[in-house]
Order: C-alpha cells, then structure tokens, then sequence
C-alpha cells in the first residue's frame, strides 16, 4: 500500500517485483518449527446431524489446517489453547479452543445469507459477510446448473440484482450480452470482468470486423449484424459451477482493477472432496418455437415478379390456393446434455482430485442451427508440505456452432415476405439451383427461407483449454504467498458461407468466409496475505499486497473467396477471387495493488485498496495510474446490541475510483493496404489522438443489510451513484476536414445511478416442509452528461441496422437513448402536432438524427425467486419482471411498408393523418390542421415512407417464466444420491409487446455501448423448453 | 512458484514490456510512392460516384429504381436527406488523399523527389477544384488539421486562387529533372502515365486550363490565355490521364465503377435529352457514336427516359431501353458491356477532346472562329477515337466505329460548318457528349455557367439544345434549378454545423444559392 500509492513508473514495478521476490525468496529458507503439539480428531455436522466434507480447519491465526472428509471426519495436529476455526461456505464460522479433550465434533449451522456466512470477495479471498463493505451476490452453481441453460450467462437474469442479460436470439449458440448497473460507457464494452478461478476468463464474442470481407470499405461487411457468434464464456461447462459471485460496481471489484469498471463476474469451479464418488446426470430437452409472427392473408401481392414482395394488390381469390409457408418451418427441437463425474480425496483431505465431462448436443428450433459442446475438465489440489499447497485446474472445451443468419439476411423476414401464393417448400429448380419468383436483380429479391437455412451458413469450431495452476506458501504464522499462474487458450475457427445463389451472394458469385481466432492469454498474480493482528483487544488489521500481470493476445486470419467455381462444394480452394486479412491484437498490463483491514470489535470495518496499473495501451507518459477505494461496513446491532432483540443488521458505505485504458492501437494511426486499383497504403478512418488518457470511473454506494425474525426475513438494499469521466469514446466522428472521418477521444462523461433491493424471506421452514422466497429489484438509470468536443451526438455505428434508428446519445439523454429520423413537429409547447406535407398529407420526416425521447432502459427490473421443499420433492421456478423501456419494433415497419401486417387490412379506409400543415403558420397558435384525406390503399407511401417512430413500443413490461424445476430425491436404495427432475425454459411469457420477444438484440454481444438491445428486426425468439433429466450420486 | 519468479522478474526488470502497442497489422508509415495509387485511384474514380446523382442534374440518366432516391430526389433537382450520397468527394479529397497527401508531399520534398512532389501539388489542386465545383465555399485554409473540432469555410474566389496557385507550384516542380526525380519510382504508385512526369506536366496545365476557363461569366475571363494554356497541355489521345482497372480484387474496389460487376447502375437509363444530342433531332445527323455510347431498346430504336416520368411511363417492354450494359433487365458479374461501362473500361480525368472544347469555346468567346473551328473538329475526332479505344478496354463486343463513318460524319456541314458558321450551342453540345458518362463535375460545370438554359444569341438556339430543368422541382427547392451539392451530410450537417451556419448551409434551399464562378 504504503510504496504503492506512491510511485507511477514501471521501474518501480521491478522494485516492487524484487520485494516480491525476497518474500518468496524467504519462503524458501523459512523452515517452520512448531510447538509442543497433540492430535485433535473430530466429526462437523449440519444442523440435522449429517456430516458435512470439505470443511475448513484452520488454527486461528495461522494458516495450518485441514478439511474434513466425506464422512465428515477430520484430523489435526494443534496445540493446547489453539484456537480452532471451522469454516465452510454457507455456514456460520465456529471457534472453539482446543482445551484437555482430543475429540471435538462441531456443529455447523446452514445460513446462506446472514452476516456471519462465510463468501467470496475478490481475488478469490473469502470473507466474513460482516466485513464486507460493498454490494455483491453470489448465486450456486446447482441453481444455475439446474436452469438446463447451455450458456451458464442466460441463467444469472433475474438472480442478481443489478444484472441483465440480453441474449441475442434464440438460435443456439446466441452471444449473451451481460451487464451489471447498466450502460456507462458510450462506446466500448459494457460488459464485466470474467474471473475463473481467480484469474480472467476470456469472454470474447467475435467481432465481424476481424472477417476479411468485412475490411474497410468493403461492400460485403457484416458490421456485426446478420451473423453472431457465441460469447466465449458459454465454452465453459455449468455442470462445473461450485458458484458464482457478482461483485457488482467498482467498489467491490476494485481490486482486479481496470477491467472490473464494470464490475466482476467470480467464478469458482467444483473440486473433489472426500467421499465424492462418481456423479452422473443427464437431461433431455423439447422445445418449440413460442411465438409466431402474424401476417395478413387478405391482400395479395402488388405485381410478382416486378416488386420486393409488396402487399398492396389485389384480394385473394376465394379460389387461390394459399400456402401456409410458416407451417413446417420450425422444427421441435431435441437437446441431450450427459455429465460424468468424478471425485474424492485422501482422508486427510491433503489431496483432492475432481474429474468430469460433459456433453451438450442442443438443436434449435431453426433447422441446421445446432451447438455441440464437449467438456473435460480436471482439478487436483494437494499439500505438498505443511507449508505449500498447490491447486491445479483445467478445463478443455470443444464446440461447434451451426447458425442462421439473422436480420437482413436471416430466414425469418424471407419466411414472413414469401408469397403465401407460392409454396416456399419448393426452394430449388429441377437443375437445382435457386428458384426465384421475380426479375428483380438477385439481390433485391429476399432469399426464400427454406433456401436460406440450407444454403447461407455460419459454422463455428472451438478448442479451448485453460489452465490454473495456484500454489500457496505459508511461510509464517502471520501470513502467506498465494500465487497463480494462469493461461487461457483457444482456436476459434468460423467458416460463414453466402452462397452463389443466394441474395447476399449472387452478384459475387458466392461468399465464402473464414477466420481463425487463435487466442492466447497469459495471467500471473501473486498475493502476500497477511494473517489479521491484533493491536488491542478490540482492534485488529488484515492486509495484502499483490502484482498481476497479464499478456492477452489474439490473432485472427482471415480469407475470404468469391466466385465459386463449383456452386455446391465449400472451400476457399474452390473460389477465385480471395483476399486475407490477418489482426493481431495484444495488450500488456502490470498492476500492483494492496489492501488493509481494519476490524474494530468485530462490528465495524474499513477496508482501503489502492491499486496501481501500468497498461501497454495508453501513450507512456500517462500509462501509469492510482487509484484508490475505501470501504466500511458497520454492524449496529452488535454495537448496540439491544437492537438484536429485533433485527441483525448492518450498514456500508464505499467510495471508489477506478481507472480504465484504452484499446490496443488506438491512439497513432496506421495505414492500410488498399484494394482500389493497384493497392498502395493509405490511412483507415481513425485519426490520430497523442494525447489519448485513461478514463476514470468514480463510485459510490450505501447499502444495508437486515434481517429479521430470526433470519427468516432479509433485506439488502443499495443505492449507487457513479461517473465516469474523460471516458474514451471510440469511433466518434468529427468533419471529414480534419482529414479522418472518426477519432478516438476522451471526453465523455456519464453518469450511472440506481437502486437495488433484494428481500429474501423463508415464509415456511419446517422439517419436512419450507418455502424460500427471493426477490431481486433493481432500478437503474444511465446519462450522458457531456460528449467529447461538445459534439452534438454519439452513436454505435452498427447499430444503424434497419431504417434511420440508431442506438445514439446526447448530452442530458439516457445512455440506452435511440435517435432517428422521427417526424417534424411543430415547435408550439403542449402541441407538439406532426407536421404534414401539404402537398401529399404524409408526415414530414426529420433529415437529421434527432431525440424524441425513447429510451430502452426499463424502470425498474424484478427477479422472483421460489423455492417450495415437501420432503423429497422441490419445486423452483424463477419469474422475470420488467416495467418500462423502450423496444423498436423494426421487423413489424418491415412487414408493414410491405403490406404484410393485419394493421394495413384497413388500407380501403380514407383517413387523416393527426397535425398541421407545414404551410408557415405551423408554428402559429394558428396553424392549419391537417385536412388532406387520403386512402392507404392508393397512396401506399403512406406505409412504404411511414417513420420508424411508429414502431418503437414504449413502455415495455413483461412477466415471464423463465425457468422452473420439479425434481424428486430417490430413495437412498437405488443410488446414493438420486434425484429426478423436469425443468421447463421460457415457458411463457406475458407481455405489452406486439412483436414476437422484446428480449432482443439487433446485433450481437460484440458491438459496443448500448449496441443493438432493443433493436427487434428479424430476430427468432427464445423457444420454449422442457426438460427431464435424472442426477445419481455412487 | 519458480516459474511465476520467472515471469515476474522477465516480466517487470524489462520495461519495455509494456512496449506492445505499435500496430502489427499495418505500417505507420511507408515510402512516399505507395501512397500515390490509392489517391490517384479516387481523383479519378470518386466523380463517378458523384456522377450517379450529378448526372441526374445533367439528364445524363435517370433511375428507373423506385419512386424515391435518387430520381425523385436528384432528378427532381433536390438531394437526399440525410445521407452521404453526392459527397463521395468530399470524403475523398479531404480522407482518401487529406492526410496521405501531406505524408507523401513532405517526404517527396525531404527525398527530393521533386517529380513525386508535383504530382502531390496536382492532386491537392484536383481536390479543391472538384469540390468548389460542387460545394461552392469549402474548407481550405484549415483542412487537415486533427486539433479542430470546427472549421471555417472559404470562399469560393480563394479556393479559385489557391488551385491556381497550387498548379503553378507544380508545373515549377514537374519541369524539373534534378534531385531524385525518378520515373521509375514514381510509377509504383502511377498507373496513370507510368512515372512520366512530362505528361502530369501537360496535365497541369489543363487543370489550369479548365480553371480559368470557369470565368467565362467574370470580367476578368482571359480566354487567350485558356488558349495558350490549353496549347501546352494535351497534343493527343496519348496524353489522356485514363485510369485502368485491374479488376482483381474479392471487394470490387478496383473494378470499373459503372461496370456491371459493381452493378451501380443496373437500373439507370439514358435521357431523350441525351439521345436526341445524337439521333440527329437536335443536329440532323446520326452520331456514329451513339450506338457505341448509348443502348437501344430491344426494338432496335433509341430512346431516352423523360425525367418528370418515373420508370418507363407508358413504354411498352420492347421500347424501354436498355441498361447501359445493353440488356433489358438485370444483369450478373462478367457479362460483355459497352464503352466506358465496362469492368475494366479505363475511365479519363482529363482528355485531350474535352481540352480541344475548351479551346474551343475561348477561341470562340475571343472571336478567333478559325480557332475555334479547328478545335472543336479535333475535339469531335479525338473523342470518336476515343470511343473506339473505350469499346475495346475490355475486349467487348461492340463494333468499332469505321474510318468512313468517322470520315462522313466529320464532312456533315451540320457537324462541321463553315468557321464563320460554328455555334456555342455545337461547341457545349459537343463537349457534353464527349464528357458524356464520366465528365460529370465539368459537365455540370458547364451547364451552370450557361445556367442550364442559356440561349446561344448566334444561333438563337440554347447552347444546351432542348434541355428543360425537371417541372417538379425538389420540394426544398423553392422553384429553383439546382446550383451546388450541400457538403458532406455525415460530415458537416452533423458535425460542422457551426461552419455551415456561417455561409447558410443550413437553409433547406442552400443547394440552389448560385456560386460565386458563375456569376458576374
């Protein structure tokens, strides 16, 4: 601490290595000598008397212990007046001193959330729940596990305060976007640090800027539309899951520093304990897709075979035959997830192994798109000596990936627009090749969606393995090193084909993508931890020191192909015209951080952290930067413990700061190998920007934490304000005469604040029979205060998906603000009234991106946990809540600027558009109000030109079940631990939405800032799914 | 915990560890040659772009695509809101060259590579001409500058100067052969004349030429010095700053832009004011050049679109003409196309015809008609030649235009009159055709200078014969003819807007505020 906050030179980090190093040095010589010394054996129970393993024996003060075996059962070597410390998650701590006797069982009780459980805090530590200053929430990973969801990322909604996931469709394999307290950053990511197992976890989704057909300039970008490709995270098995931790602002993840702005997801993976045995379970899943659009099946088409499929013709014939081309589409889709376990370890738990596979066959409702997941992972822990200790963990994960494309290219709009005339089954003419209804040029005339599926493909292929490798020392009684090694690997290949007969592909001949992520990151972090002293009776101080460095590192090639010499067989050999583009990108980062706390009485607590850290990506003279956190947390009623006849309870309190580099490269410009005729180099877009800094976020939040009637009722409430301030916005664009078209700029300022209230309750608790109630509230609101330059907008670039809608901001609007060509209105306060054309009756459209007020953020989100318990039977569901928020709608403009949706039935009926005449007294208390009649039907600009504003749904609520599990524990005859179980997804889902699903997200989790939440065009949504499944324990 | 030591102490002892971020991907800068293609590539290619719409102001073509952009936004005069197009220009003079250009001028002038710095001065004198042309007031003096966030407009009278100035500068530059002028090394980066540093010489001084030509309105118009700068310029077709294009890569960048691969305009079709410049309703002969530069209907006529009809109107199938490619409908990739609307057609910034016309039109305005005469049949014969050389780029089909054709055509009293005979309304109408397709920004240019619809007071004809501004004008427009391309939506409506401000940009007519050049 004390040298940390001190210096900000990377010299000083070798100084602060070489520390480390005589510490480590020191380990080494230090042989410990103990004491006159006895056996103590003993056996820890629950509260109903069964034994519990992998308890935590540790000789107070020390860090000698051991943890108790399958039968509970454990064994040590203390002496007398040690005190003796058992601890296991979930459960109230228990000393005692060890006195005359030998034998000492002990009694633990189960108390998941009180202030006396033991929890994981950052960098692996654990904590009293008392001390902790700042707002976190773990959640099981049983519960988790047991939501059947393939992506362990999908199950957190609703199961945190303070998280959302948006999930990108309901294709298998969809990226999941994940963000706790909202969206501050305008442009880069939002979403949290992912920690496994103590180090980083990669949590890419890949971005299509990486494709070489997506290289600047190019006319066949995806711009991360279209296609998507699953987030990195979902690689990792939920079977795998022991819990997961959500420290929720930068208070709480303070200390892993720059990339826990946005706070930390801690995960910590099963290890074997004794009396494991071997675990199997398994599950089988059905699903059907939940909504179906609607379409009108009046009106016919304007003219087949000249037009984009426009319904504005004349009715059916009672006669014609109509094609139900929906029917049939959608498959019921079969999902089968094996898990096979194994653990154990020697009886005086001094090596443990746990070993396990999985595997995960999921097909989606959409024909072709399937995921495959394979996992084997392994962790062994052993202690080597009595003063080191080694954990080794690894986990390999292969996945395949087959999806759709979506939006613009997908099957769902091609599904919706088809000619219920024309049977779409019928995709391929006799020779095989594309059969198309009109002459439009290929790529006007959408792809019929059988067509689609099976011929434009998007394939992925992962092979990951990462690797933890933790060793902890202890030297001496007052402390010890903790050290991990880390490395996360993969090779992500993706293979996306357009094909030569499709729309996207025609005109080139075929598409044909390939890109190979290769991805290496390298982390190390060592920790000095040392042991709480006492100064006086009733204070004590704890502390740490700790480096990390870390080396991420990511190489993607790229090939693209065009012209496919034979139509039918994909491979880059098979095309003619190719291009590459290669992507390194790579980012250095050491830190040095520390920690102290102060305990006074056991009821109050400060904690300060000050980290330092010192990244490759900020231009040297300000690569280096402090910041500090300050925590407290203050149990009054063991302060004034005549309230403890009522309630337990606690207050905290937390001011942080922490900083926050840029991408790699961003601050010099570099030149780019054109394609235009004879090549030659050249700038990209992004200008220059020398004076590029670190952005800094500065958090504070007060929260409590109460209980009452013995613990049977609960409350943590938090309130939270923070800014961020000279935040880096990517991408921004200036005038074209500075001679860059976008720049990378500090400057922009938002600020976050929100309210999150979490109320758990046990209505029933008796023997045979409890119920468990968990309520998550959150409300949470971001601003954009300023913008770099005093520029007038900022917006995500890819999110400019359909029409003129985009996810843009300005300053004084909400960070999930969408901007648009919305209509004129006249400038009257009150009146506001659309203005009209006087010469056609059609509203005027704004002809620059302006606010009128939609904002995707809801008002307030609620996750309602139950959970019923009668004897062997249980029964959990989780029911999602939301009031409020905007969503766009854009797949339902599509289908009515085509005459498609049942609202233009009444196309014949003559109508006056609301508003006044833009004739000059628009804007006079005087105006002319519209008069001009006009008929739909003749006048069909009145929907081909109707603004995109009509379709933004304010307002959205929804109540949706997204999951619930009945499961029965078997008699103990047929297996040790058996337990069967039907677990439904999604099953249904009321709401104000007209549109198929507002869980929606137009692009994918790769785009930046608010990307494409929200965004509803051509998006399949969440199918609906039953699952049952078996769990045996031998 | 050897080997996190190990990390640790390489790791922290090496302080240029943190030394990873210069970009792996591409260079930061490279040898001053290699950035001249790409720049080349968009002087030449970028008015094609613009072309789309300006040729819509011209009736060049028109769109058949819908009932909106662009013929009922540019072929009604207007502009489309919102949106970028009719600005690709303005992203490239001030991107695509902008900061490129300033890298390689001041490495050519440090290396000496006078040759390299000429051609440099060239470009930059290309951009402020096409952009005043189009925008009127531009921003010169604080261009390329990345500590601005806002930036002031010139006027159009100091970008005039600063061309001038510019094309001086490089014609002192490109006559000299000392230092490290090396055609060799200047042709990595020219495709254009091969390192030839003679040509962009001759170049310049037609640059200059056309510049000082757009005073024809002004009291200060010299046409004997156009003249004289004109006879130092292109002496023949071999002197025709073409660009051709390789046509290799996957993204289409260096395809011919109105070929049918980029497929830009599948869906245009030519004007009845274009066909009737050569089916001899305006000059009583039948242009040999038109069934090489437009497209027949598949009855064998042609005709043009009328621009106030959307689509066909009542043309029957047979009689709509076809794309300029030459087929009914659509096309795909690779399929045989004619002229300059081919995938590797080479397409002209300058050509020694268009430079004959503006000969001519000085001589004319000097009263020298010999001259005059003498130019205008030279430009007439260059660009029939050049029609021929364009029909053959890309080893089309379509038949060359014979000597005896080109003879007969050039012995037509209506062609060629007597010098005492020639008019201004052949001389523009002339010039329009052998600009026709790609001359865009002079073209229009020269439509403006005699406001569309100027009369010929010699032959009492309008010098632009037959033309009629659209009868529906853009709404915006208030009644009025289309004077300028308001500047860079994306860069300047949102981002500039207090510049614009200052010279009303932000008026919804300012497309139809008449420019400085064209008045008195």
């Amino acid at each position: 601490m004390v040298w940390l906050s001190v210096h900000q030179n990377p010299v000083h980090v070798v100084m602060k290595a070489r520390v480390l190093m005589v510490l480590m040095g020191t380990v080494l010589i230090a042989a410990p000598a103990f004491a006159q010394q006895k056996t103590v054996t003993g056996k820890v129970t629950d509260e109903q008397g069964a034994p519990l393993s992998g308890v935590s024996v540790v000789i107070k003060g020390t860090n000698r212990g051991t943890s108790t075996n399958g039968v509970g059962f454990y064994s040590l070597r203390a002496a007398t007046g040690d005190v003796l410390r058992y601890r296991y998650l979930g459960t109230l701590p228990v000393e005692r001193t060890v006195g005359a006797e030998d034998v000492m069982n002990v009694q633990l009780t189960r108390t998941a959330t009180s202030l006396n459980s033991v929890v994981v805090t950052a960098l692996g530590q654990t904590a009293v729940q008392r001390s902790i200053g700042t707002s976190q929430q773990t959640v099981s990973g049983a519960s988790v596990a047991q939501t059947q969801r393939e992506n362990f990322v999908n199950a957190l909604q609703g199961r945190v305060a303070g998280v959302n996931v948006t999930s990108s469709s309901g294709v298998p394999g969809a990226s999941s976007s994940i963000t706790i307290r909202g969206i501050s950053s305008i442009s880069s990511s939002n979403q949290p640090l992912m920690i496994l197992d103590g180090l980083p976890m990669d949590n890419k989704t890949l971005n299509t800027g990486v494709l070489a057909s997506d290289a600047p300039g190019s006319a066949t970008a995806f711009s991360n539309r279209g296609v998507d490709f699953t987030n990195r995270a979902a690689d990792i098995n939920p079977e795998d899951i022991e819990s997961i931790t959500v420290l929720k602002g930068p208070e709480a993840a303070a200390l892993y520093g720059i990339d826990a702005a946005n706070g930390a997801i801690v995960i910590t993976t099963k290890r074997g304990r004794v009396g494991g045995g071997l675990e199997y379970s398994n599950s089988f899943r059905i699903e059907h897709t939940g909504a179906r659009p609607e379409i009108q099946r009046v009106y016919g088409p304007s003219a087949v075979g000249s037009t984009t499929f426009l319904y504005f013709g004349a009715p059916y014939a009672d006669t014609a035959k109509l094609y139900d081309n929906v029917d049939g589409f959608f498959r019921t889709a079969l999902t089968q997830k094996h898990n096979l376990s194994f653990s154990g370890a020697t009886p005086d738990s001094k090596i443990s192994y746990r070993l396990s596979t999985g595997v995960t066959r999921q097909q989606g409702v959409i024909p072709g798109a399937d995921y495959n997941r394979t996992n084997l992972s392994g962790a062994s822990t052993g202690q080597v000596t009595s003063w080191l200790n080694a954990d080794l963990s690894m986990i390999y994960a292969y996945d395949t990936n087959d999806q759709s494309f979506k939006g613009d290219n997908g099957p769902l709009l091609g599904l919706l627009v088809w000619p219920s005339t024309d049977n779409a089954k019928d995709f391929l003419t006799p020779a095989g090749t594309r059969r198309r209804l009109t002459n439009l040029s290929a790529a006007s005339e959408v792809d019929n969606p059988y067509f689609s599926v099976a011929k434009n493909t998007n394939k992925s292929r992962n092979n990951r393995l990462i690797t933890n490798l933790g060793l902890t020392v202890t030297p001496f009684s007052w402390g010890n090193i903790h050290t991990i090694l880390g490395t996360d690997g993969y090779t992500n290949q993706n293979q996306i084909v357009r094909d030569p007969q499709s729309a996207l592909g025609l005109t080139r001949g075929g598409i044909l993508d390939r890109a190979d992520d290769i991805t290496r990151n390298l982390n190390a972090q060592t920790l000095l931890n040392i042991n709480s002293h006492a100064f006086t009776k009733s204070l004590s101080i704890s502390g740490l020191l700790g480096n990390a460095i870390s080396d991420e590192k990511s190489t993607v090639d790229a090939l693209t192909g065009q012209g496919f010499l034979d139509p039918n067989f994909v491979s880059i050999n098979n095309t003619t015209l190719k291009s590459n583009l290669t992507t390194i990108t790579q980012r250095r980062l050491v830190s040095g951080f520390g920690q102290a706390v102060i305990d006074y009485k056991n009821y109050l607590y400060v904690t300060v952290q000050g980290r330092n850290d010192w990244t490759s990506t900020i231009p040297v003279a300000r690569n280096s930067f402090f910041y500090p956190s300050i925590t407290s947390s203050f149990v009054f009623t063991d302060a004034f413990p005549s309230l403890r006849r009522f309630m337990t309870g606690k207050l905290r309190a937390a001011i942080a700061e922490v900083g926050r580099d840029a991408l790699p490269y961003s601050y010099r410009p570099s030149l780019e190998n054109k394609t235009t005729s004879y090549g030659g180099y050249g700038y990209g877009f992004t200008g220059p920007n020398l004076g590029l800094k670190p952005e800094f976020a500065k958090s504070r939040e007060l929260g409590t934490e109460l209980s009452f009637l013995n613990d049977r009722l609960g409350i943590d409430a938090t309130v939270y304000r923070k800014q961020t301030k000279d935040q880096i916005v990517q991408n921004i664009r200036g005038s074209y005469a500075t001679g860059f078209i976008l720049f990378n700029l500090n400057g922009a300022d938002t600020r976050n604040t929100g309210l999150e209230l979490t109320v758990r309750a046990a209505p029933v608790r008796r023997t045979d029979f409890s119920w468990d109630v968990l309520a998550n509230f959150d409300h949470e609101r971001g601003v954009t205060l300023a913008l770099p330059h005093a520029l007038p907008e900022s917006y995500v670039s890819d999110t400019w998906l359909y029409g003129n809608v985009r996810s843009g901001t300005e300053p004084g609007l909400s960070t999930l603000s969408l901007t648009g060509l919305f209509y004129l209105r006249d400038t009257v306060p009150g009146r506001h009234a659309i203005l009209i054309d006087p010469s056609s009756g059609l509203p005027l459209r704004s002809s620059v991106f302006i606010d009128r007020g939609y904002d995707r953020q809801p008002d307030y989100t609620v996750g309602l946990t139950n959970s019923f318990r009668y004897k062997r039977l249980s029964l959990d569901f989780l029911l999602d809540f939301r009031k409020g928020g905007d969503v766009f709608d854009a797949t339902q403009h599509y289908l009515t600027t085509r005459g498609l949706t049942p609202a233009t039935l009444d196309r014949n009926k003559p109508i006056i558009i609301p508003g006044v005449l833009r004739d000059g007294k628009e804007n006079t208390a005087n105006p002319t109000i519209n008069n001009i009649v006009i008929v739909p039907a003749a006048q069909t600009a009145y929907y081909t030109n109707m603004s995109e504003e009509q379709f933004i749904q304010k307002n959205i609520n929804w109540v949706r079940l997204r999951d619930i599990t009945l499961s029965y524990v078997l008699p103990e005859r047929f297996a040790r631990n058996a337990s069967v179980f039907v677990t439904g997804t999604d099953l249904f889902l009321i709401t104000n939405y007209t549109g198929l699903d507002p869980i929606v997200n137009g692009n994918d989790a790769a785009v930046g800032g608010a990307g494409g939440v929200g965004i509803d065009y051509g998006n399949f949504p969440v199918p609906r799914g039953v699952n049952f499944g078996v769990r045996l324990g031998f | 915990m050897f080997a996190g030591c190990a990390v640790l102490s390489v790791a922290c002892s090496t302080s240029d560890y943190l030394d990873v971020n210069t970009n792996p991907n591409a260079p930061q800068s490279v040898s001053p040659n290699l950035y001249l293609a790409p720049m080349i590539h968009w002087m030449v290619t970028a008015p094609q772009y613009d072309g789309r719409f300006v040729g819509h102001y011209t009736q060049e073509w028109v769109s058949t695509s819908s009932n909106f952009s662009p013929a009922q936004t540019w072929g009604r005069m207007g502009y489309d809101p919102a949106s970028d197009n009719g600005a690709e220009q303005w992203r490239d003079v001030y991107w695509s060259l902008g900061q490129n250009l300033v890298d390689m001028m001041t490495k050519a002038k440090a290396e000496q590579r006078w040759d390299l710095l000429g051609v440099g001065l060239v470009l930059k004198a290309w951009g402020w001409q096409a952009l005043t042309d189009l925008h009127g007031e531009i921003i010169v003096k604080e261009a390329i500058d990345q500590s601005k966030f806002s930036f002031d407009y010139d006027t159009q009278q100091y970008a005039y100067f600063e061309i001038d100035s510019l094309l001086n500068a490089a014609i002192v530059q490109l006559q000299r052969s000392d230092g490290a002028v090396d055609p060799g090394y200047l042709a990595v980066g020219d495709k254009m004349y091969n390192g030839d540093r003679t040509k962009w010489l001759k170049l310049a001084y037609g640059m200059l030429a056309l510049n000082h030509n757009h005073y024809s309105n002004k009291s200060t118009y010299n046409p004997a010095d156009v003249i004289s700068l004109v006879d130092k310029s292109f002496t023949s077709n071999a002197d025709d700053a073409l660009l051709p294009y390789p046509g290799t890569s996957p993204d289409n960048a260096d395809f011919n832009f109105w070929g049918p691969r980029r497929d830009n305009i599948t869906r245009y079709r030519q004007t009845q004011f274009v066909v009737n410049l050569m089916n001899g309703t305006d000059f009583g002969v039948v242009d040999p050049r038109m069934s090489r530069m437009l497209a027949p209907s598949p009855d064998g006529q042609y005709r043009g679109l009328d621009p106030n009809v959307l689509g066909f109107g009542a043309l029957s199938a047979s009689q709509q003409p076809d794309n300029f490619y030459g087929y009914p409908g659509t096309t795909g990739a690779g399929l045989p196309s004619r002229y300059i609307f081919s995938d590797k057609s080479k397409i002209p910034l300058m050509t020694y015809s268009q430079l004959q016309f503006i000969k001519a039109e000085a001589a004319y305005r000097l009263g020298d008609k010999a001259t005059a005469l003498n130019a205008y049949t030279n430009g007439i014969a260059s660009h029939i030649d050049f029609v021929n050389a364009r029909n053959s780029d890309d080893n089309q089909a379509v038949t060359q235009i014979s000597s005896a054709e080109k003879t007969a055509f050039l012995a037509s009293p209506q062609i060629i009159p007597a010098a005492g005979a020639l008019t201004l309304t052949q001389i523009m109408s002339q010039k329009y055709i052998a600009q026709f397709g790609w001359g865009h920004n002079e073209l229009w240019m020269d439509m403006r200078r005699y406001h569309y619809t100027d009369i010929d007071p010699a032959s009492g004809k309008q010098v632009f014969p037959g033309f009629t501004p659209p009868t529906n004008l853009y709404a915006d427009n208030g009644g009025q003819v289309v004077q300028r391309i308001r500047p860079r939506y994306n860069s300047e409506y949102v981002w500039n807007r207090a510049g614009l401000d200052a010279i009303g940009g932000l008026a919804l007519n300012y497309h139809t505020k008449p420019m400085w050049i064209t008045q008195p």
